[in-house]
């Protein structure tokens, strides 16, 4: 049991992520004048995905938190604006997938642009962050702050959310995501999807018994999502039988982390400073971890 | 001579944790942030997670754990030890052993330094991060004193490991199996759920407990290929319990079986590796 001091009477909070991924996805691997064939599965999942998942959510009542690129947003802004209308919160992926540290100087004002996109077309700027593939640069949580969100969802190494201080007298949530919960690594594998919400039951029973926040992570494509029909059902069994659990309340990233700030939580230092001697002698030697998208 | 243990030995079981926090990903030149974060999860949540279980099932562990993360964590590292439990070295930056042979040496010591100082005792034993050692690595452990290593793959018993020609030039080898009684090639490469990674455990150890009557089952305690959330500290609990169950099993950290295995040296097969000298 870990001690984390949620709302009354929440055991654990099931945080329901959905990235929504469509062209920004497919681009990395194409281009614009090829979106066809295995290059469209993107546009399934605003085509086809889109409303059985919205609809789910609708029917088990659940509020989820959409991370959305800003290209992907221009090129669906009224999709966007009916997931705003059905009560959700729309939160930021920057402004394609290409990751955070290959930017360079050009990251902040691509991570305001990702934020005044969606402000743009939602009327609301988004609270929330998660960057695309994992990565993060040194600089990243404090523009992130400095640009005005109140959280960052792209860390694991954590049961429960936690605050860091990337700038002076700013404070930004950390809401900490796990691999096991993320539908598109054994979707990828090409696992079944039963056997991809049978890991995810098993993960949610220990989680919520050792009252933790439950971070799903789930993909609106047809290849690697979870929106086909069959893929739906099996979802929304999985989502019934965490919703039939004493004590269990799902809540969107904004709501997470609204709580966490007004818990006064123990603000944590710069992540990569205690790093930065040994980094800077070392040789990248080549990342080992299967990426999550 | 083929190793057997004797009849009063039903099944030795020696469980490892290795503890593979931020050294992972710093030592590969990456910062242990975002998606690269879990291994901040050992020291966060793993790490405790697991020696509570352990303590709750009353059965003794080695911890192998890297020098960065020990300098980053030595309290925790002190807990470990002051829990009953073994720590063993498991290099510095979790590196990937390539190292030449003139290296070699500072590389070792530097983290045997490292835990000596915080534990104040010496360190007994070694598993390699990634798996790979040199012919010159067993010359090394031994000269820090050191009386195991537990990283070959090369057999189901402790033997023996003979890499020179003088009378002490051996070395205890306790070898370990990474495809089958780990856990991260089930969460990083084949996403098995975890009920089904305890059956392939819990089948293991029938098979073994049958047969050789020498376990060793090695988790690790970080978030992603790890086992330090939930679910994963409760299968690696079941299957200790399950072990339990069975009438005679015994329970060593790697130290207290490699002691035995000095003690017993003639029950134990040899291997001769003196002509695969390092050039």
């Amino acid at each position: 049991m870990i001690r984390y001091p949620w709302p009354a009477g929440v055991a654990s909070a099931a945080f329901v992520s959905v990235h929504f991924d469509a062209e920004a996805f497919d681009l990395k691997s194409t281009t614009e004048d090829r979106l066809f064939g295995r290059f469209s599965y993107g546009r399934y999942g605003v085509r086809a995905g889109l409303p059985r998942l919205l609809a789910l959510l609708e029917r088990r009542e659940i509020a989820a938190t959409w991370f959305v690129t800003a290209s992907d947003a221009e090129r669906h802004a009224d999709a966007l604006r009916m997931i705003r209308d059905a009560g959700h919160e729309i939160a930021s992926r920057g402004v394609d997938l290409a990751p955070l540290p290959t930017l360079g100087d050009k990251e902040r004002d691509t991570i305001l642009r990702g934020r005044d996109v969606l402000a743009k077309i939602t009327g609301t700027a988004p609270k929330g962050f998660r960057a695309p593939e994992g990565e993060l640069s040194s600089q990243t949580l404090r523009h992130l702050a400095e640009a005005g969100f109140t959280y960052d969802s792209t860390f694991q190494d954590d049961d429960a959310p936690y605050v860091f201080a990337p700038a002076a007298g700013a404070k930004l949530v950390e809401i900490p995501t796990v691999h096991a919960l993320n539908d598109a690594l054994p979707l990828s594998a090409r696992h079944t999807h039963a056997r991809v919400m049978k890991i995810w039951r098993e993960e949610f029973d220990a989680l919520h018994r050792e009252g933790c926040l439950v971070p799903l992570t789930i993909h609106l494509r047809g290849d690697v999502g979870l929106t086909r029909a069959a893929r739906i059902a099996a979802l929304e069994k999985v989502l019934e039988h965490m919703a039939a659990q004493p004590g269990v309340r799902f809540m969107t990233g904004e709501a997470i982390a609204a709580h966490a700030l007004a818990a006064n939580l123990p603000v944590e230092g710069d992540p990569v400073a205690p790093h930065q001697p040994t980094l800077a002698v070392t040789p990248y030697r080549g990342d080992l971890s299967v990426k999550p998208i | 001579m083929r190793t057997t243990l004797p009849p009063d030995i039903r099944c030795a079981v020696t469980l490892g944790v290795d503890f593979d926090g931020t050294s992972h990903e710093v030592g590969r030149g990456i910062a242990p942030i975002g998606g690269h974060s879990w291994g901040r999860y050992s020291a966060r949540r793993g790490i405790p997670r697991q020696m509570e279980a352990l303590k709750r099932l009353g059965v003794p562990c080695t911890f192998f754990v890297p020098g960065y993360d020990a300098e980053r964590h030595p309290e925790l590292v002190r807990e470990i030890d002051a829990a009953g439990f073994e720590v063993a070295a498991h290099g510095y930056l979790h590196e990937a052993w390539d190292v030449p042979k003139d290296e070699e040496t500072a590389l070792l010591r530097r983290t045997d330094d490292i835990l000596k100082d915080i534990l104040g005792k010496p360190v007994l034993g070694w598993r390699s991060p990634s798996g790979r050692k040199t012919a010159n690595t067993m010359h090394v452990l031994k000269s820090l004193g050191y009386i195991y290593d537990s990283s070959d793959k090369d057999y189901d018993l402790p033997y023996r490991l003979r890499f020179g020609k003088g009378e002490d030039d051996w070395i205890v080898e306790l070898p370990n199996n990474t495809y089958s009684l780990d856990d991260f090639p089930f969460f990083k490469f084949s996403y098995t759920p975890p009920s089904e990674v305890l059956a392939q455990w819990k089948e293991e150890f029938d098979a073994i407990y049958a047969s050789d009557r020498f376990c060793v089952l090695v988790v690790h305690p970080r978030s992603g290929w790890g086992s330090g959330t939930p679910v994963r500290t409760q299968i690696f609990a079941e299957a200790i319990a399950y072990m339990q169950s069975h009438p005679g099993v015994q329970f060593f950290d790697s130290a207290g079986f490699a002691r035995w295995c000095l003690d017993h040296s003639q029950h134990l097969e040899e291997l001769n590796v003196t002509d695969r000298r390092a050039a």
